[in-house]
């Protein structure tokens, strides 16, 4: 495979780009000021392109920006020409009738004018079926949830639609949600029908996890992140505990 | 059979057995899926019971072999010498089969003295066909390797490593002109070059047999018929490309191909023309069947691939192709068994030779399933750029007697209908394509004046959506949004609008869906507005279907000129609505009459026919 630091050169929008070779369409636009709508992306989970919202248009074929690879100079990309537009307010439209109140999606919806598809009405439950909970929960370590089923029948569920044995009750899954979807309680914690105790941080005493994600993690002596910047910043400058409020 | 050294040892092996003599006589008793259905196998064990009643020795031979094509007549027998088919056979035919036409030669059973008697090559179901891919199908028996061998089986595979480079083998696939045979017609060379220069330690070569299009049986009838073809191409295809591994994708609901192609493999490794060191060459390739995972999308590439990595059978998104990122990463070949099996006719005999069938962008020949409301349905081979017409009218006679042509559909769901003014186009991958239908794997539906395009949009759509995994947004959403609108049309509800609504929805649709299966699920929608609006405007704005198929918008009429009174109709009406003496025209009473239309195929005369609504007086409220 190619390793060097090969740059691809093109524009978006007219603007001229340099961008390392295989860089995404996506994260280029970023640099560049300009804003594509996303939702099944999530800058620190792998891509899935999967909700369609982040076509943009390339010599009249549609591309999801945020999996498409730039690998090759010369190419021009539009995010806002009228085949671009019309496909994301396409899209749009079908998200909308999942996610209705999503406030998210109202405000791209009222920019391009469009409502939601009025066939589509029966499967309004807030979830756009974009993954994103999957895929944070296998990024955190575990796969107690999954998308379940084929075609509109598919759902977000633990197995056997039961409470998933597997949740070590993280809420990685309902943070990564677009459309806060996955119902939760932080204090005390239940998720997916499931309560779960927390552990309080030895240093401050604010709780930090569920024992069960502390495991899953393998740190010994965990305390909770604010307390854990704070020993390290003691360790590193040596002042007088005064110096350092708590968290 | 010992394991085969080398190729020069194989090649005498070849002539050795090309040059054995053949039975005095011989019956093939048809093995392809509608034979098989309709009792082949209990027909061929009746025949070998009458043969060994009779003792008779190895002169005389009755097999199970591929499908002999003409379905609509099975199950089918082929006679050897003589080669010709009888077709209807019963279990009653069986000893007149042995005593009379095995020993005797002469045709026996009650059909083979009738009009449909002695199909032979002249028929006009054979006689427009090119047979290269079926060209075994009646000739071995499919699991014996020997028999493969004899009919010139592995020539190629001893061609290339005896003399061949894995280059000089690639490029005489590349040279052919070869076009994937599963649905795009994608350039087979393109794929293997890019193959081969793909750089990785491990590459793989697949075969996708998991064909899942409604009324298609062209794979099926390959893996069943010639289970060897496809393993030689595909040895050819790893030794081109430098892989080690390969899969063949078999949808599990074909459990005789699993066996068929499971039994190849292993005497094809046994002969040592898989496995390691292949004849000697150092050479080594290890193939495996992988059952299908049950979903009409593993047959897209990317979700097949998924499928066999164990994972949940869903395409990705395929900006890098697969033959740089395919299976677990690696550099991937991938084609259709259909295409497979074209490689050891052109490696063996040349691309020269291949280019002298079809024509110049549209090489060779393809294998298509055509059925539906024509007279003979089946297994057929043809040249690609034959006009349609030759197939849907000379092979397979055109509609049922009193019915006219509409529409034929081609390549699936993935597919579009085309109406009788594309029956001149030459049927090749960038004439379909043209035309708003693709090739698909070769599925050939016709439809007559009965069937409503409307209606057939609903069930295609309804079938993918059903399909459809889930994974992208206008997929899943989309094709639930079209076919609420098809299905108001066909019950009576549609709007004005709707035929509007629905090509724009469906455009967009196949713009901006993930995979090649959404990006096509539209296409027998598109296809048919394209070719047949009025109908879409009729159901949308009159409430009128002309084709008699939704029920409650139209009442049917009887031409009193074209009916003969047979009374076929008054036997289908479940209302009791129709009246009328023997041989005199009959009549149909609106106010007890359902307009559920099961009179209108029933009429073999033309003569019942569906009208408009406000033609007729309505139905008493009252009754």
């Amino acid at each position: 495979m190619n390793h060097t630091h090969r740059k691809v050169t093109g524009t978006i929008d007219g603007r001229k780009f340099e961008a390392p070779h295989g860089a995404t369409l996506l994260d280029t636009a970023k640099g560049l000021g300009l804003t594509i709508p996303t939702l099944c992306h999530h800058p620190g989970l792998p891509p899935d392109g999967n909700c369609r919202l982040c076509l943009v248009e390339s010599g009249g074929r549609l591309l999801a920006s945020c999996m498409y690879p730039l690998r090759s100079d010369g190419e021009a990309f539009l995010t806002a020409s009228p085949l671009a537009l019309e496909a994301r307010a396409f899209v749009l439209r079908l998200l909308l009738a999942r996610a209705p109140n999503d406030a998210y999606l109202l405000g791209l919806a009222g920019e391009l004018g469009v409502g939601a598809d009025p066939r589509l009405t029966d499967g309004a439950d807030g979830c756009i079926r974009c993954g994103r909970c999957v895929r944070a929960c296998r990024a955190a370590g575990s796969e107690a949830i999954a998308l379940v089923g084929r075609g509109r029948e598919r759902k977000v569920a633990g197995p056997f639609f039961e409470a998933p044995i597997d949740c070590v009750g993280c809420a990685a899954c309902a943070r990564a949600c677009p459309t806060g979807h996955i119902a939760y309680s932080e204090e005390p914690r239940s998720i997916w029908g499931r309560d779960f105790d927390l552990e309080p941080c030895p240093l401050c005493g604010r709780p930090m996890g569920t024992p069960e994600e502390l495991r899953r993690a393998g740190v010994e002596n965990p305390v909770c992140p604010a307390c854990r910047r704070r020993e390290y910043s003691k360790s590193l400058m040596g002042l007088p505990e005064a110096s350092f409020p708590a968290p | 059979m010992d394991r085969l050294k080398d190729p020069i040892e194989l090649e005498a092996l070849i002539g050795r057995l090309a040059e054995a003599p053949s039975p005095r006589g011989r019956l093939w008793v048809c093995g392809g899926p509608g034979c098989l259905a309709a009792g082949a196998g209990r027909i061929h064990a009746a025949i070998r019971e009458a043969a060994e009643a009779r003792g008779l020795g190895d002169g005389y031979r009755a097999d199970l072999t591929g499908c002999l094509g003409l379905c609509e007549k099975g199950p089918l027998v082929g006679v050897e010498p003589g080669d010709y088919v009888v077709g209807g056979v019963t279990l009653e035919d069986c000893e007149g089969l042995v005593g009379e036409t095995l020993l005797n030669g002469r045709p026996a059973g009650r059909r083979a003295t009738g009009a449909d008697g002695a199909i032979d090559q002249g028929h006009p179901f054979y006689e427009p066909q090119t047979r290269l891919i079926t060209r075994r199908f009646g000739r071995i028996v499919p699991e014996s390797l020997d028999d493969y061998l004899k009919t010139g089986g592995y020539s190629a595979l001893a061609l290339a490593l005896g003399r061949l480079s894995p280059l000089e083998v690639s490029e005489r696939v590349e040279r052919s002109g070869l076009r994937g045979r599963g649905g795009g017609g994608f350039p087979a060379g393109r794929k293997w070059a890019s193959c081969r220069l793909a750089e990785g330690a491990v590459k793989y070569v697949l075969a996708n047999g998991d064909e899942g299009d409604p009324g298609a049986f062209m794979n099926r009838s390959l893996m069943e018929g010639d289970p060897f073809s496809i393993i030689e191409g595909m040895t050819l295809g790893a030794y081109a490309v430098g892989a080690a591994v390969g899969f063949v994708y078999v949808r599990h609901e074909y459990p005789l191909s699993v066996e068929r192609l499971n039994g190849a493999i292993g005497s094809a490794e046994r002969a040592g023309l898989l496995g390691e060191n292949i004849l000697g060459s150092g050479f080594s390739f290890r193939l495996e069947t992988v059952l299908g995972g049950g979903a009409f999308v593993c047959g897209e590439s990317t979700a097949l691939m998924a499928s066999i990595e164990g994972r949940e059978g869903q395409p990705r998104v395929k900006y890098v192709r697969s033959t740089e990122r395919g299976l677990w990463d690696s550099p991937t070949l991938l084609q259709n068994v259909e295409t497979w099996a074209n490689v050891p006719p052109i490696v063996g005999r040349g691309p020269g030779w291949f280019r002298s069938m079809g024509t110049g962008d549209n090489p060779g020949t393809k294998v298509f399933s055509l059925v539906g409301q024509v007279r003979r349905s089946g297994l057929v081979e043809m040249p690609l750029g034959t006009p349609i017409r030759s197939l849907v009218f000379g092979v397979g006679g055109g509609p049922r007697p009193g019915r006219g042509f509409k529409a034929v559909q081609i390549g699936g769901p993935s597919g579009g209908c085309l109406p009788s003014e594309a029956l001149d186009l030459p049927l090749d991958f960038d004439n379909l394509a043209k035309a708003g239908a693709i090739m698909g794997s070769g599925g050939l539906i016709v439809m007559d004046d009965l069937s409503c395009m409307v209606d057939v949009a609903r069930y295609f759509t309804g079938f993918l959506m059903g399909e459809s995994c889930g994974k992208c947004t206008p997929c899943r959403e989309g094709l639930t949004s079209l076919h609420g609108i098809l299905d108001d049309l066909c019950r009576g509800r549609g709007r004005k609008g709707d035929p509007l609504e629905l090509g724009k929805v469906a455009s967009m649709l196949s713009k901006t869906a993930l995979c090649g299966l959404g990006q096509s699920a539209a296409n027998p929608l598109l296809s048919t507005l394209r070719h047949f609006g009025e109908e879409y405007r009729e159901h949308a704005e009159e409430g009128f279907c002309r084709s008699g198929r939704c029920q409650g918008l139209f009442w049917p009429e009887i031409n009193h000129e074209l009916c003969v009174g047979c009374g076929a109709c008054l036997a289908a009406c479940p209302a009791g609505a129709i009246s009328g003496e023997k041989k005199a025209p009959h009549e149909i009473d609106l106010a007890a009459c359902v307009s559920c239309g099961a009179c209108l195929p029933a009429c073999r005369f033309g003569a019942a026919r569906a009208v408009r609504k406000g033609a007729r007086p309505e139905r008493r409220r009252d009754s």
